[in-house]
C-alpha cells in the first residue's frame, strides 16, 4: 500500500500545529506502509514565499515531493477578504475567492494529484482550511482521508467546507469535540471517521533540575509553552496571573517558552525563555508545577498531552471546547472562564500537592491509553482496513 | 476521602476532592459556588478599586467604615461624595460586577444584532433594488399598453370610418345605378321620339319629292 501524505508545509524546522503532526505521524506509517509527502516549497505561513530549493528531499527516511508555490499571499488583502466574508452575506464564489488567497496557491500539485492518482492507493490531507486540502479532495475524492485539524473558528462555518466535508471517504479527527463540530456543521455522520488525535515524541532523559540550573531558576513556577500571542489568548493569561498575584500574593512565577508576537508585560514573576530546544522545553514542563494553556481556539493541545506525558496538570482554558473536554476525559485538568475561576482553581492546584499528583498521574494514564504511538498507529491502520474492506465489497 | 483547602483571604467552604476518584466537574461546580457565594463589593469599593487601576474583582471582609469628620483629607472626601452623588446611579452602573458570562452574553447578543443589522441593511438594498427593477417593468408594460391601445383606438377609428366609406359607396353606387336606371329610360325614350321623328321625316320627304 502507498499512502501519500498531503500537507502544506513539511520540514524538521517546523515545530508545531498540523505540519508537526503529519510529520510524527507519516515517519510512524512508514513502518507499515510506503509513505510519500506531497507538500509546497514554503516555510513562512503568512506569505507562502517558496523557501525549499529542491523537487524531491528525502527527510528522515519519508521521500518528501516539494511544489513550487505560484502565488505569495498578501496578507492585507486577505484580511480584507476574510473581514468581509465574516461579517457580511456573501456568495461561495466569495469563499472561493478567499481560501484562492488564503494559500498556498500550489496548482503544479493538485495537478500532480491529477496525474498520478493511480499510482497512491490513499490521499491522507492535513488541515481542511488550506488550498492543496480543498481542491485536492475534490480531486481524488476516492482516495481521500481527511485529517481536519479544525478549530472552533469562524471560517469551519463557510459553505465551502461545510460541503467539502462530505466528500472523503474517511475522516481521522484529533479529539471528540472536533468530531462533533464537523458532524453538525455538514452532517456527514455517515462518513467513517475515528477520533485519533496524535502521539509525542517524550525524550527518555528529562530533568527539570537541569532546566533549574540552566536559567537559575529558583522557586514554584508554572509555565505557557507555545507561540505568545493574542490568538492563543495569552494577553488574558498575563491578566488573570497579575490578579491573582495581586489578590493572593503568592510567589508563584509564570514562565514562558516560545516565539511572541505580543508585547510581555513587564513584571519580575513573568519570566519569557525565549524559544527553547525540545530538550529545554521538556526539562521545563518537567519542573513546572503545571502548565497553563489559555488557547481560545485548539483542535489538539500537543503540549497539553506532552504535560500529560509527564505527570503534570494542566490549568485551561474552559472557553475552548476542545480543551475542557479533555480535561473532564482525562480528570488530570481544571478550566476556568474567568479571572475569578483562575484564581481559584490555580489557588487550589498550587495549595494541593496531593491534587497535583492524582491529576498527574490521570494524565499519565490518559496519554497512555489514547495518544501513545502503539494506539495511534493501529488507528490509522484499522481505519485503512476499513477502506480496503469496503473498497473489496464494492468490487 | 476529602481535603479542606482553605484560602488565605476568604475562609469559604472548602473544595472537596476524592483523590482516588477525581471529579474534575464537581470540581470546578464547588468553585464556581464559591465564587458565586463570595460578598458583593459596594460601588464605593469598586470605584476605588477602578481608581486604583485594579480589576474589578469582589474583595471579602467588612466594608470600611467612612472616616470621622476630624481632618481635611475626610472633608476632602466627604465633600467630593456630596460632589459625586447625582452621578452615583451612573458610577453604579459603570462598576457593577457583571458576571463573565453574562458579558459573554451581551457580547453574542450584540454581535448577532450587529450580523441583524447587516442583514437588514442588506434586505432593504436588495428591497429597493427590486423595487425599481419592478417600477421600470411596470412602466414599461404601461408604455407598451397605452401604445397598444392607441393602436386599437386607431384601428377601431379606421374600422368606423371604412364602414361609413363603405355605406356611402354603396348609398352613391345606388343613387347611380338609378340614374343609370333612369337615363337609359330617358334614352330609350329619346330613341323612340328619335325613331318617330325619322318616321315623320321620311313621310314629310315623301310629301314634298311629289
Amino acid at each position: 500500500m502507498k499512502l501519500a501524505f498531503v500537507v502544506q508545509r513539511y520540514g524538521l524546522e517546523i515545530s508545531g500545529g498540523a505540519e508537526l503532526h503529519c510529520r510524527w505521524v507519516a515517519e510512524h506509517m512508514a513502518k507499515y506502509t510506503q509513505v510519500e509527502v506531497l507538500t509546497t516549497k514554503a516555510y513562512d505561513y503568512i506569505t507562502w514565499k517558496n523557501h525549499y530549493p529542491h523537487d524531491r528531499e528525502d527527510i528522515n527516511g519519508i521521500p518528501v515531493r516539494r511544489f513550487p508555490v505560484d502565488r505569495t499571499r498578501n496578507p492585507e488583502r486577505f484580511g480584507r477578504i476574510q473581514n468581509f466574508i465574516l461579517g457580511n452575506e456573501h456568495k461561495e464564489t466569495d469563499e472561493l475567492r478567499w481560501l484562492e488567497e488564503e494559500g498556498p496557491h500550489v496548482p503544479a500539485l493538485i495537478a500532480h494529484l491529477k496525474e498520478h492518482r493511480e499510482e497512491y492507493d490513499y490521499f491522507l490531507f492535513w488541515s481542511y482550511r488550506y488550498y492543496q486540502s480543498y481542491w485536492g479532495i475534490r480531486t481524488v475524492p476516492e482516495k481521500s482521508i481527511l485529517v481536519p485539524t479544525a478549530e472552533h473558528d469562524p471560517v469551519v462555518h463557510l459553505r465551502i467546507f461545510r460541503k467539502l466535508f462530505q466528500v472523503p471517504q474517511a475522516f481521522i479527527y484529533n479529539s471528540v469535540e472536533e468530531r462533533k463540530m464537523i458532524n453538525s456543521l455538514s452532517r456527514n455522520d455517515s462518513v467513517p471517521g475515528d477520533v485519533v488525535g496524535v502521539g509525542s515524541e517524550i525524550p527518555t532523559d528529562i530533568s527539570g533540575e537541569r532546566f533549574r540550573s540552566k536559567y537559575n531558576v529558583v522557586g514554584d513556577y508554572i509555565i505557557y509553552i507555545g507561540r505568545i500571542d493574542e490568538n492563543k489568548g495569552c494577553h488574558k493569561l498575563f491578566e488573570y496571573f497579575l490578579a491573582f498575584k495581586k489578590e493572593t500574593g503568592s510567589p508563584v512565577k509564570l514562565f514562558l517558552a516560545g516565539s511572541t508576537v505580543l508585547k510581555i508585560p513587564s513584571h519580575p514573576d513573568i519570566v519569557y525563555l525565549g524559544f527553547v530546544s525540545e530538550q529545554d522545553k521538556f526539562d521545563a514542563l518537567n519542573g513546572a508545577l503545571l502548565l497553563a494553556m489559555p488557547s481560545f481556539y485548539e483542535s489538539l493541545s500537543m503540549v497539553a498531552l506532552e504535560a500529560w506525558a509527564l505527570g503534570k496538570p494542566v490549568l485551561a482554558n474552559a472557553r475552548c471546547e476542545v480543551l475542557k473536554g479533555q480535561c473532564l476525559r482525562s480528570k488530570a485538568g481544571l478550566f476556568y472562564e474567568s479571572s475569578e475561576e483562575f484564581g481559584e482553581a490555580l489557588k487550589l492546584l498550587l495549595s494541593s500537592e496531593k491534587l497535583r499528583q492524582a491529576m498527574g498521574e490521570n494524565g499519565r494514564r490518559y496519554f497512555g491509553q489514547n495518544y501513545a504511538w502503539e494506539v495511534i498507529e493501529s488507528k490509522y491502520l484499522k481505519i485503512l482496513e476499513q477502506l480496503e474492506a469496503r473498497k473489496r465489497e464494492g468490487e | 476521602m476529602g481535603k479542606k483547602i482553605d484560602s488565605k483571604e476568604n475562609r469559604m467552604v472548602p473544595v472537596q476532592i476524592d483523590y482516588d476518584h477525581i471529579d474534575v466537574s464537581n470540581i470546578m461546580d464547588q468553585i464556581k459556588a464559591q465564587i458565586a457565594e463570595r460578598p458583593k463589593a459596594s460601588p464605593l469599593e469598586l470605584q476605588q478599586r477602578l481608581q486604583e487601576g485594579r480589576s474589578i474583582e469582589p474583595q471579602p471582609g467588612p466594608r470600611p467604615e467612612p472616616e470621622g469628620p476630624a481632618g481635611p483629607r475626610s472633608r476632602t472626601k466627604r465633600i467630593m461624595l456630596k460632589v459625586m452623588k447625582p452621578f452615583a446611579p451612573v458610577i453604579k452602573f459603570l462598576v457593577l460586577p457583571v458576571h463573565e458570562e453574562l458579558r459573554q452574553t451581551i457580547l453574542s447578543l450584540d454581535r448577532t444584532n450587529r450580523r441583524l443589522d447587516s442583514l437588514c441593511a442588506t434586505m432593504e438594498d436588495e428591497l429597493r433594488k427590486l423595487n425599481i427593477s419592478i417600477g421600470e417593468g411596470l412602466s414599461e408594460t404601461n408604455k407598451r399598453i397605452d401604445e397598444a391601445l392607441l393602436e386599437l383606438h386607431m384601428s377601431r377609428d379606421y374600422t368606423k370610418l371604412l364602414h361609413n366609406l363603405s355605406h356611402n359607396i354603396v348609398v352613391e353606387l345606388t343613387k347611380l345605378k338609378i340614374e343609370e336606371e333612369s337615363l337609359k329610360s330617358k334614352v330609350r325614350i329619346m330613341e323612340k321620339d328619335l325613331e318617330f321623328l325619322q318616321k315623320r321625316g321620311k313621310a314629310l320627304e315623301k310629301l314634298a319629292l311629289k
